[in-house]
Order: C-alpha cells, then sequence, then structure tokens
C-alpha cells in the first residue's frame, strides 16, 4: 500500500515535471512556430474594387470584388488558406471564387498556372480553399471573391486568416490595411431602387435607350458630372477675362502703324487662329512642362484657353472699332481729344456694344472647347463622363454631359439674340434679315443718319468677323 | 476660271487620297485567303450562320496604340495581334481588315453596337465588367500590369506611389488595378497609351500603369528615357471581344485559334514577337 502511494507520488511529481516541461516546449515553440510558418505564406495586399456608381467608395451591403493576395515562401508549400471575413458581411447570389497561381521564376514575367486544382468553400464568414498539390514556393497567389458583401456600416475592415503548408504546420496570415467601407448611401439605394423597379427594366430592355439614357446610370452621373461642370466653368470664367485684355492689345498692336507691331501681332493672330486648339493643348501640356516644370495644370489649362481666345477676340475687336464711323473720330478731334482719350471714351464703349453679341458667342465656343482638355487627362467634365462611361460601359454620362453644357450654353445663345435685336433697334433697323433688299433700305438709311450715329462706315462690313463654329 | 477648276480638282483628289489612306489601317495584308463569301462557318456544325459586317471579310476594330501587339506603321497596323489575326483570317477563309484606330474606350460598346466591327482586338482582359456588354473568345494571351516611370525618378515600387498623380489609358485594368490598390492617387485617363507616355514624359504625371508586354516594350524602345519599376502579378489574359448574340462567330474563331495553337503557327507569331519567353496558352 505504502509503496504503492510512494510510485503514486512519485508517478504524480514526474507528471507534473513532464507536464511543465512540456509547456515550457510549447511555449517555445509556438513562439517560435509562428515566425517559422509566417514564412510560408505572407498577405501581399488585400483589396476591394470600388462599387459605388458614378463615384470611387467601397459601399456596405452592395457586391464587390475582393481581392487577396500572397506570396509562398521559397522551399515551402501550401495545401491550405482560409480567410476569415469581417463580422456582418455577406455574399451576392452568383458569388464566386477565382483563385490563379502566378509562377514568378522570371519575376519581369509572372506566368499563370492554368492546372491549379482546389476545391473551395465560401461562406459569409469566411473561404477555405484546400489545394490538391499544394501552391509551389516562389509563387504568387490571387484569390479573388466576386459579389462580395462588406459589412453594411462605415468603417475599416481586415481581412485575417490562416493557412496550413505541406508539413501540415499551421500559421497565420496577417492583416493588410485595412479597407474603408462606406455605408449604404442614399445615392445609391436610389440607383439600385430604380435598377429594380418594372418601368426601368422595361425602359433598358430597348438596346438604346438603355445605353444612352439608363435611368440609374443618368441619375449617378449627375452629382459627379456637377463637379465637372462647375470645374468647366471655372476654366472659362478665368480663361476669358483673361483673355480679353489680352485680346483688345492685339488689336492695338494690329492698327498700329508701326510695321513691326503689326506684323508681330498679325503672325500671332494668324498662328493661333490658324491652328486647331486641340493641337495648342497638346504642345502646352506635353510640350511646355519639358521646359517648365511643376506647372499647375489648371493654370496651363486656362492659360492655354485664354490665349486661344485672344486671338478670336482680337480680330472681333479690331473689327469692331474699325466699324465706328471715322466721323466719330473726325468728331472727337474737333472737340479737342488726343488719341487715347478718343479711343477709350468715345470709340470703346461703342464697340463694347456691338461686339458683346459676338463676344457672347465666342464665350460660348471656349466653353464647349473646354472638353478637348479632356484628351490631355485634364479632368473636367468631359474627362467625369468619360471614365464613368467606361466604368459603365454605356453612352448615359455622356448624354447628361451634354444636357449640363446645354444649360449653360442655350441660355447664352438667348441672351445673344436679345442683344441683337436691341442693337438693331438702337441702330435704327429690324433684326438684320440679310436679303438684298432690306440691305439695300439699310444702305439708304445710313446714308441719312450716317454723319453723327454709330453706324457702321461700311454697311457691308459684318460685326462678326469670324465664324468659327469648330477648331 | 480654268485655274480656279484645276485648284478644284487637285483639292478634291487630296481629299479622296487620304480618306483612301485613312481607310487604309489594315486591309491590305491578307493573301491567299480562299474568297469565300458570307457566312463561313468552318465549324460545319454549327447550326446558326455566323454574322459579318461584310460578306467574306473580318472586320477588326483596335486602337493601333500598343506595341508590339498592335502599332500603326503609317497607315498600316503591323504588330502580333495583326499576324495572329491574319492566320486566324486566313484558316476561317475570310479576309482580314483593320478599321481606322479607335479609342479603346469605346471598344466594348461599339461591339455591343453591332453595325462596325466583328471582333475588338486591342489587348483587350477579360474580364466581368466587360463581359456584361461583350463576349469573349478564348483568351490568346497571358498578361500583367506594370508600373512605368521617368528614368532619374526615385520610386521603386507601387506604395512609393500613394497620393500621387499618376496615369493610365482610359478603360484599362492598369486604371483599375491603381485606383483598387494605391491610396489617395490622383487618376488621369488617355485615350491612347502613347499619350500617357507623352504627359509622363512632361511630368504631367508621375507613372504610367499599362499592360506589363506593353511597358517592357516600350521602355525598351520608343521611350528609353523610362523604367519599368514593378511588374504586378495578376494574371489576366487577353480575349477578342465578340458579340454576345454573335455565338456562331465566336464558336467559329474559337476553333481557328486552337487550329493555330495545335498547329505551331501561333507559338511562331509569339516567338517572333516575345523571342524570349515561351507561349503559355495552350
Amino acid at each position: 500500500m505504502d509503496f504503492r502511494a510512494t510510485t503514486k507520488a512519485h508517478l504524480g511529481n514526474r507528471v507534473l515535471v513532464v507536464a511543465l516541461l512540456s509547456l515550457a516546449l510549447t511555449l517555445v515553440f509556438s513562439a517560435l512556430l509562428p515566425m517559422q510558418s509566417a514564412d510560408a505564406l505572407t498577405t501581399d495586399a488585400v483589396t476591394a474594387k470600388r462599387n459605388e456608381d458614378g463615384g470611387s467608395a467601397i459601399i456596405g451591403g452592395k457586391a464587390a470584388r475582393l481581392t487577396w493576395t500572397g506570396f509562398v515562401d521559397e522551399n515551402e508549400k501550401v495545401m491550405r488558406i482560409s480567410l476569415t471575413f469581417p463580422e456582418g458581411s455577406g455574399l451576392a447570389e452568383d458569388a464566386r471564387v477565382d483563385v490563379q497561381e502566378m509562377i514568378m521564376d522570371d519575376p519581369l514575367h509572372p506566368v499563370p498556372d492554368h492546372t491549379v486544382k482546389y476545391t473551395d468553400d465560401l461562406t459569409a464568414e469566411g473561404l477555405v480553399l484546400v489545394f490538391e498539390d499544394g501552391l509551389r514556393p516562389n509563387n504568387k497567389v490571387l484569390i479573388r471573391v466576386e459579389g462580395f458583401l462588406f459589412p453594411n456600416a462605415t468603417g475599416e475592415y481586415s481581412i485575417t486568416g490562416t493557412y496550413v503548408d505541406e508539413q501540415g504546420t499551421p500559421g497565420n496570415l496577417e492583416a493588410d490595411d485595412p479597407i474603408a467601407v462606406t455605408e449604404y448611401t442614399q445615392m445609391q439605394a436610389l440607383v439600385d431602387d430604380l435598377n429594380g423597379q418594372e418601368w426601368v427594366q422595361a425602359w433598358n430592355s430597348n438596346k438604346f435607350l438603355s445605353s444612352f439614357l439608363n435611368p440609374a446610370i443618368a441619375v449617378a452621373s449627375v452629382p459627379n458630372l456637377f463637379w465637372g461642370w462647375l470645374i468647366s466653368l471655372a476654366l472659362v470664367a478665368l480663361g476669358f477675362p483673361l483673355a480679353i485684355p489680352i485680346g483688345l492689345g492685339v488689336a492695338f498692336l494690329r492698327m498700329s502703324k508701326l510695321w513691326i507691331l503689326k506684323f508681330i501681332s498679325s503672325i500671332y493672330v494668324n498662328v493661333i487662329r490658324g491652328t486647331p486648339l486641340f493641337l495648342q493643348i497638346y504642345i502646352a501640356f506635353f510640350g511646355l512642362p519639358l521646359f517648365i516644370p511643376n506647372v499647375n495644370v489648371f493654370v496651363l489649362g486656362f492659360g492655354v484657353l485664354a490665349l486661344n481666345s485672344s486671338a478670336y477676340l482680337a480680330e472681333i475687336f479690331r473689327a469692331g472699332i474699325q466699324s465706328i464711323h471715322k466721323g466719330q473720330f473726325e468728331a472727337s478731334a474737333s472737340l479737342g481729344m488726343n488719341g487715347a482719350k478718343t479711343m477709350f471714351f468715345v470709340i470703346i464703349p461703342q464697340t463694347i456694344r456691338r461686339v458683346i453679341p459676338t463676344m457672347t458667342s465666342e464665350f460660348i465656343l471656349l466653353f464647349k472647347d473646354t472638353s478637348l482638355l479632356a484628351a490631355v487627362g485634364f479632368f473636367e467634365m468631359m474627362q467625369f463622363a468619360k471614365v464613368q462611361a467606361n466604368v459603365e460601359a454605356n453612352m448615359t454620362p455622356y448624354v447628361v454631359a451634354a444636357g449640363f453644357y446645354l444649360l449653360v450654353t442655350l441660355p447664352l445663345t438667348r441672351v445673344i439674340s436679345v442683344f441683337e435685336k436691341k442693337l438693331a433697334a438702337t441702330d435704327g433697323r429690324t433684326a438684320a434679315p440679310d436679303d438684298k433688299k432690306s440691305r439695300a433700305k439699310r444702305v439708304g438709311l445710313f446714308k441719312t443718319v450716317a454723319p453723327l450715329s454709330a453706324t457702321t462706315s461700311d454697311p457691308n462690313v459684318a460685326i462678326t468677323p469670324e465664324k468659327h463654329d469648330s477648331r | 476660271m480654268s485655274v480656279s477648276r484645276k485648284l478644284i480638282a487637285v483639292v478634291c483628289a487630296m481629299a479622296l487620297a487620304s480618306s483612301m489612306l485613312l481607310m487604309g489601317c489594315g486591309g491590305s495584308g491578307s493573301t491567299g485567303s480562299t474568297g469565300s463569301t458570307g457566312s463561313t462557318s468552318t465549324g460545319g456544325s454549327d447550326a446558326v450562320e455566323m454574322k459579318l459586317i461584310k460578306d467574306g471579310v473580318l472586320t477588326v476594330g483596335s486602337d493601333c496604340d500598343y506595341p508590339p501587339f498592335i502599332a500603326l506603321e503609317g497607315t498600316q497596323a503591323v504588330g502580333f495581334e495583326y499576324d495572329l489575326l491574319d492566320a486566324l483570317a486566313k484558316d476561317m477563309g475570310l479576309k482580314l481588315e483593320y478599321l481606322e484606330p479607335q479609342s479603346f474606350e469605346t471598344l466594348p460598346t461599339q461591339i455591343a453596337g453591332g453595325n462596325k466591327m466583328d471582333l475588338a482586338v486591342s489587348s483587350i482582359t477579360i474580364n466581368d465588367e466587360r463581359k456584361k456588354t461583350v463576349d469573349f473568345c478564348d483568351p490568346y494571351f497571358d498578361s500583367n500590369q506594370a508600373i512605368v516611370v521617368n528614368a532619374s525618378s526615385s520610386y521603386a515600387k507601387s506604395d512609393d506611389l500613394k497620393n500621387k498623380t499618376v496615369g493610365a489609358q482610359a478603360g484599362t485594368t492598369g486604371m483599375d488595378w491603381a485606383n483598387e490598390n494605391i491610396s489617395g492617387i490622383t487618376m488621369k485617363t488617355f485615350n491612347q497609351a502613347s499619350e500617357g507616355f507623352q504627359a509622363l514624359q512632361a511630368g504631367q504625371i508621375e507613372a504610367m500603369f499599362l499592360d506589363a508586354p506593353i511597358a517592357e516594350y516600350q521602355t525598351a524602345t520608343n521611350f528609353p528615357g523610362m523604367k519599368m519599376i514593378q511588374v504586378i502579378p495578376t494574371g489576366e489574359q487577353y480575349g477578342f471581344a465578340v458579340g454576345k448574340e454573335n455565338a456562331a462567330l465566336k464558336a467559329a474563331v474559337n476553333k481557328s485559334l486552337q487550329n493555330l495553337i495545335d498547329n505551331g503557327t501561333y507559338e511562331k507569331i509569339f516567338k517572333q514577337y516575345f523571342p524570349n519567353l515561351e507561349p503559355s496558352i495552350k
């Protein structure tokens, strides 16, 4: 009995020692093992494709594509990967997994291994992948989950996971930078709601309507394009006022008596008007920065528009000034005014009134021409529309953009016709129809009133010197 | 009078000549086509006849600006894709015709429109977004993404480009990749890849994202002042985009493409443009 008792006690001690030893060993190993196994598979990146219609956010509760990239260490093989999704995640009905093993033997030319065999178990909680032959050393693995729903609550989410290597040793997968997710927005709800409605589906069943006037895409594009519209307006709002003094200056130079000034200014006008704005933009954006580094693109943008417009305005001003009757100059001279005074107090005020309609149409042209900046990657309305049209593979953003352009150009066109009518009335004629009869009438009228009224010295000279609908 | 008439005649002739030049992006390349007209179906078993824009002609749309896959020499399209399609068209008994350069981003919509081109071939990566609009034939090339910067810059990896202004061709997977993977970037998009390179040269953008084979080719040839800093394995594959309702054409193209792979023509063309690589499409 005693002996038994002592043996028992002895045995108890031994068990204790073994237990303690093994505990210490496991502690040591557990400290070592993760380090060892962390090498077998490491997280490269965890990202998600933006899924906001017309925006750039990742929205929770809406199908997104989640991409997990990892790297298999040399001398290791990975048999099993399991990823844990954040609490509250979900899966769309057509959710699926796509796995690619990339052979990285030549880092410049990664080649996909089309033979990779795996089974997947995809749930809202996570994904378990079992590789039949294992992921081979040095390879990269891309796991894409299509139709993944992030939790519908604003926050930052991380994907963690575990793996098992060839020896059966488990390891942990570190989280990458967390992914910022936005709660389902009202805008998005509206868009999705539209897409769910019957009339929209009927509407979209027509190929033309769905590709040019898709209701949901139209709604989603409005806030997006509005921003671009403001930028386009800002461009022309800064560019046009800048073009006016330059244009006026050039106009004076062109009327100068010094041949050299005349020569230089006419080269300026003819070169700028003789080449397309599109080309000028390319030179400004791709050429100039080679010599002047760090130019602000916005400055470059409205600068090139202003320079282009100044040449057209110069001609408008010149024609306007020259259309003022000689008698005005003579009258001013007889009142003892010098050249500058005559210009600023007599001629220019009359000119302004005359050139306003032409200037307004120049403004309209310039506003429309801001769209050309899209070609060099400038973010104005056209570029916003382009980006969205790409994402949606649909033409609707362009149609909405057309609406935004018309929002400016139509009222202005109306303004022009009102101005023209007023001008015609003050000039003592009705809105200039251009048939020979009325022209003859006008000539007659001018002859009688001409000496003091502000009419064209040659009634056959149009005040609109340049009609350039396209550049 | 007679002088001005002559002038008009000369102007007309010039206009005509230039329009013919424009039309000639491609076209003349295919010789020895069997000249069969209309709905040629190599499949034989295809019940539905395939639709072609022009009888006996395989009409292809491309941006013609992605060497070594496709580029223009004068007005003639040249490159890996051109040679592959030329062989493909021959196998199908069709004549190959390239349209004038198209804007890349519009290719899927144009295919969906169904009245301009039979195939869109412009290193188009097969992906789910595009599959909403078009169908894809079997992949013909394995590709990846790459980052190109000015040789003088100190950027070494994608993370260095956080919060920077970068560029990509509009509607490409390079654009998508950068937007998804690098935080805080401003993305500028261009109609043509070469415009992106010019913008990079001019310092408008800090880096350009595009498909790796093109990045490798361009930095080695046309833009020696630039370097490729990183190849990103995305495992994407190029496919010919075809109209969703044109399943017969898709089947015929797939069959001919497989023929070219099986009889070694594909490998021959591949080796001509990528002598250091092994074709991974089987």
